[in-house]
This record gives C-alpha cells, structure tokens and sequence, in this order.
C-alpha cells in the first residue's frame, strides 16, 4: 500500500510537472508586452503576425534550445567529473565568454564577420580560451583532485570579474550600458538566424553525448573503473569538453550568461527519473529546454513595461538551490 | 602469464617499487605491510599508474595495447566499490564489464546480456540484479564487482584486498568464490589476511621497503612467518575451509 501510494505519487509528480512545463511553454508566445490579436495571426502582413512569427517564435524556440544546451553541458560536466557542482557555469566558462564579449565591446568592434557579430566571435574565443587553459592547469592536479578543478574554475571567475570591472571603469555610458545588458543575459532573438544556429549545436551535441553514453556510464562510476574497462578516459573527457564547451561559448556568445541552468535542471530530472546516465540523456535536454521557457514567460509576466532579464530570473531560482544542494551533499 | 622486467616507480620522489623483475605462471598472492608497494604493483600490472620497465600481459606490453585490449586481459577488483551515480543497477554495473567487446556506439548485445546473467547466477546474486548498487550490503557490494570483473572474461584478475571490509561471514562466502576463481583463471590477489592467503595456498609475493621477495610454496612454513611476522601461526587455513 505504501509502495504504490508512492509509485503514484510519484507518476502524478511528473505527470504534473511535464504538463505544467508543457502548457507554459504552449502560452509563452502570447504573452509579453504587446498582445497577439489571434485572428490576424494568420494575416503574414499584420503586426500580430509579425511579432509571433519574427519575434515571439524564434524566441520560444532560442529558449528552448538554449535550455537544453545549458543542461546538458550541465549533466556532461557533472558525470565526467563525477562531481554535482560542475557547470560550465561554476568552471568559470561563461564568465570568459562574457569577458571576451566585452573586450569586443571595449574595442568598438561591432561590424559583422560572416553574418555573425564580434561580440559572438570574441564571446566564443573567450570560452574556448577557458577551456583549454582548465584543460593544461587540470594535468598539474591529480585525479582525484575534482575540488580543487572547481576552485581554478572559481579563481578564473573572480579573475575574469576583475578584468571586467577594469573594462566598466574604461568603458563610457554606451558601452558599459551594452557591457551591463549582456552580462545580465538575454532571450531576446529577432528572426530565426540564431534558433537556427542552436538547432545545429544541439544536434551536435545530443548526438556526442548519445553516442558516447555507454562510456558516460562508465565514467559515471570512477575514472579508474571506466579505465579498466575498456574506455580511454582522457582522450574521451577532452573530446566531450571540447564539444560541450563550443556548445556553451556558442551560445553564451549571443545569450550572454546564463546562470544555475545547469546545476538545477540535471539534478531535478535525477529525482524525477533515478535511473543511470545514458536514460537521462533526452530527458534532461527536454526539461532544460522548457524551465528556461518557463522561466522567460516569467520575466515576460513580471515586468511588462521592459522585460527582467532571464539572467536575473535563473539566478534566483538557482542561487538557493545551489546552497541547498551543497548542504544537502555534506550532510551525507 | 605476466612477465615483469626491471619494473621502478617513484610518487614525489620516494621510491615505492625497486627494481622487480619476476615471471608469473601461476597464482599469486601479494603480502606487506601498508604502504609497502602492495598496491602500486597491481596498478601498474594494469598501467593504471607511470612506471619503469616493462610489463607484459601473455606476452602483450601493457604500455602498447588499447584500453580495450588490456580489459580483455586482466581486471581489477578494488577492495571497496566506489560509485558517483547512484541509481546504477546491479545488472547494468556487472553488463559494463562487456564494454571491451562491445561494438563503438552500439548497444550491448543479447549475448553481452546473457554472460553478465550468467555471473550473477553463479555468485549467487541475480535477485538483486534490479537494485541499485547503493542498496547493497557491503558483502554484496564486493561479490557485484567481483561479477563486473568476471563478465570482463579476462585470463587474470587482480583482488586488492577483498576482505577487508566485510564481516567474518562474508570474508568466508567471498574466500570461497576466489578458491573457485582459480580453476578458471590466473588470481593475484593482494591481502593482509593472512588465513585466506594461505587459504588459497598461492606462491607469495612479499612487499618490504619498495622490494619484494618471492616464495614458490614455503611461505607459511613457520620458519619463514616467525621471520616476516615475529610471531608463529599454526592452521592458518582453517578460518575458510
């Protein structure tokens, strides 16, 4: 009796849960500042139109895409490290994507190279940057030394937030104000270029983590255990870094900084579907995708005159929940 | 068979293997007190940690093959299961010791399924094979990787202290399995237990201050134990029989 009472409990959680999910993600392109008169929508040449179709879609869908990147990148780090805190987040990644933004921003570079803006190309650079020198910092720890990969990833942060503030203090008005909106994140796409840009990127990296899950699991024991088995351990971890870390710079590139998405949402789906790695894959992608619609149909809600940035909303969902988290993981 | 040729290896400038050179045919277990080398040499049988020298693996140098290679040659068996996910299933953990076999990128197959059946039945743990590994007893948990290892189907399979955490009972139960284990395969098995070393009646590796000192079949003589040990034991075997 009590087993099936929480068998049900538990399917109507997630039952709940997906539907709620669903049905924001469904409204979340009618709602925001402007309202969608539903019987012109089909009218291509009316202002409804145009706002659902050119803005209200494409940024649905961005912020769908950007979720499921963000979570898994977060699932990704968390199994090859074996360590629940990991994110492309903490390790300091996207705050060098948002320096490199910056510098671009500093220097006046706003012209487009090949359709894309400097300030990606520059946010990219200063992800990938990241990445490489966590990778060469990494072979001076031991294996066992996670922790002290998180703190470089922490100092990296504190470094990259003090280059930035050297940035404001040369900056003027107009720079500092784009410096500051980006670095607050933002949803907001016009057109379908950058959805566009995700799908591809999603795709790229659903696909590598899919095709590698049987290693991930492995990983998901211990190093040395995917080690014995069969799995080259550092070249398959620097593939998949690699691979998540173009996905988040990216990303961050045009978004701007996204906080806590990937800390929260891998965990959430872990309690909801408590079952090994390679099952959560999909799972975690799809819920990613559809908290940070529900999270940008918030900041639609909230503020109707100009719209919270999604920085803001994800950062004080996360904030608590990442306390929560690191209690919880001391008092096992 | 393992051949071990001039085999050195340092940690921060502290030698913790000197020189070993050593053919081994046959079973094998490995002595000393903590921190004398025991474990460094497993390792390095498996190329887990940098040595000198050189290793081989029925003729393989271990430093040449794959990671999947090498699988297919020798498992270990740690002397504590150590899992970050917590929902992996018994079932699941004990099919990933086919990983060696199984094709890049596809699932396992259904003879990879029915293998790591197999040695869950034979070790007496197959109504467990849906629980998580986090739910298992300690006892369990040691015979879970000991049938991870097996379904590796490996020709040698290293023991790094398997009794160690387990309670007498246990300690017997898994004692008895690594007896049976030596009929199919070439078991070092690394221990401070001295009743099952000598249960299992293996040539002894003995570890002392980085060097090691081999005995064919005269180790549990007296003589030798009042030397190593300072102290006599008599009927040492018994506690497993």
């Amino acid at each position: 009796m009590g087993l099936s009472l929480t068998i049900w409990r538990s399917d109507m959680s997630r039952f709940v849960i997906w539907f709620a999910l669903v049905s924001i993600a469904l409204l979340s392109p009618f709602v925001g500042a402007a309202s969608i008169n539903i019987d012109d929508l089909l009218h291509f040449d009316s202002l409804s139109s145009s706002i659902f179709f050119e803005l209200r879609l494409p940024r649905v869908a961005f912020a769908f895409l950007a979720g499921a990147i963000l979570a898994l990148s977060g699932l990704l780090f968390q199994t090859l490290f074996r360590n629940a805190l990991m994110t492309p987040y903490t390790l300091g990644i996207s705050s060098g994507a948002v320096l490199g933004a910056g510098i671009a921003i500093k220097l006046g570079l706003t012209s487009l190279f090949f359709g894309l803006g400097a300030m990606s190309i520059f946010g990219f650079l200063g992800a990938m940057f990241t990445v490489f020198l966590l990778v060469y910092l990494a072979r001076f720890l031991r294996n066992s030394q996670q922790e002290s990969l998180l703190l470089l990833g922490i100092a990296l942060s504190l470094f990259y937030s003090a280059a930035l503030m050297v940035l404001f203090y040369l900056g003027d008005t107009l720079q500092n104000d784009m410096l500051i909106r980006f670095t607050m994140g933002s949803l907001s796409v016009i057109g379908w270029v950058y959805p566009l840009v995700l799908v591809v990127i999603t795709l790229i990296l659903i696909l590598s983590i899919y095709l590698f899950r049987f290693e991930l699991q492995l990983l998901s024991i211990s190093d040395e255990s995917a080690s014995l088995k069969g799995v080259h351990t550092k070249r398959l971890t620097l593939f998949l870094l690699i691979v998540s870390s173009f996905a988040i710079g990216t990303l961050v590139s045009i978004s701007g900084p996204i906080g806590f998405v990937g800390l929260i949402i891998p965990h959430m789906v872990s309690k909801l579907y408590p079952s090994s790695v390679d099952k959560r894959i999909l799972k975690t992608a799809l819920f990613g995708g559809l908290f940070l619609i529900a999270c940008d149909t918030l900041t639609r809600v909230l503020d109707t005159q100009s719209e919270l940035p999604i920085g803001i909303v994800t950062a004080f969902i996360g904030g608590p929940f990442f306390i929560y988290l690191i209690i919880s993981r001391n008092k096992k | 068979m393992i051949e071990i040729d001039s085999l050195s290896c340092r940690f921060d400038g502290t030698s913790v293997l000197e020189n070993i050179s050593l053919d081994i045919d046959s079973h094998l277990s490995i002595l000393g007190a903590n921190g004398s080398g025991k474990s460094t040499f497993a390792k390095s049988l498996c190329n887990l940690v940098e040595f000198q020298g050189s290793i081989h693996l029925n003729s393989h140098d271990v430093k040449e093959i794959s990671h999947k290679q090498r699988a297919k040659l020798i498992s270990y068996i740690p002397a504590k299961l150590e899992v970050y996910d917590p929902y992996i299933e018994l079932f699941e953990f004990v099919l990933l010791g086919r990983f060696a076999y199984k094709k890049s990128f596809f699932e396992y197959t259904h003879q990879d399924r029915q293998i790591a059946l197999k040695y869950l039945r034979l070790l007496n743990i197959e109504h467990l094979k849906n629980h998580t590994l986090h739910s298992l007893s300690s006892g369990e948990q040691q015979l879970a990787l000991i049938a991870s290892a097996l379904s590796q189907e490996s020709d040698i399979i290293i023991l790094d202290e398997p009794t160690a955490n387990l309670d007498p009972y246990n300690s017997r139960v898994i004692a008895q399995h690594i007896k049976a284990l030596q009929r199919s395969h070439q078991v070092i098995l690394i221990t401070h237990d001295l009743h099952l070393a000598a249960f299992v009646n293996s040539a002894v590796l003995f570890f002392k201050d980085a060097k090691a000192d081999f005995y064919k079949n005269n180790f549990f003589q007296n003589s030798v134990l009042q030397k190593l040990y300072g102290v006599e034991f008599d009927n040492l075997a018994v506690r497993y029989e």
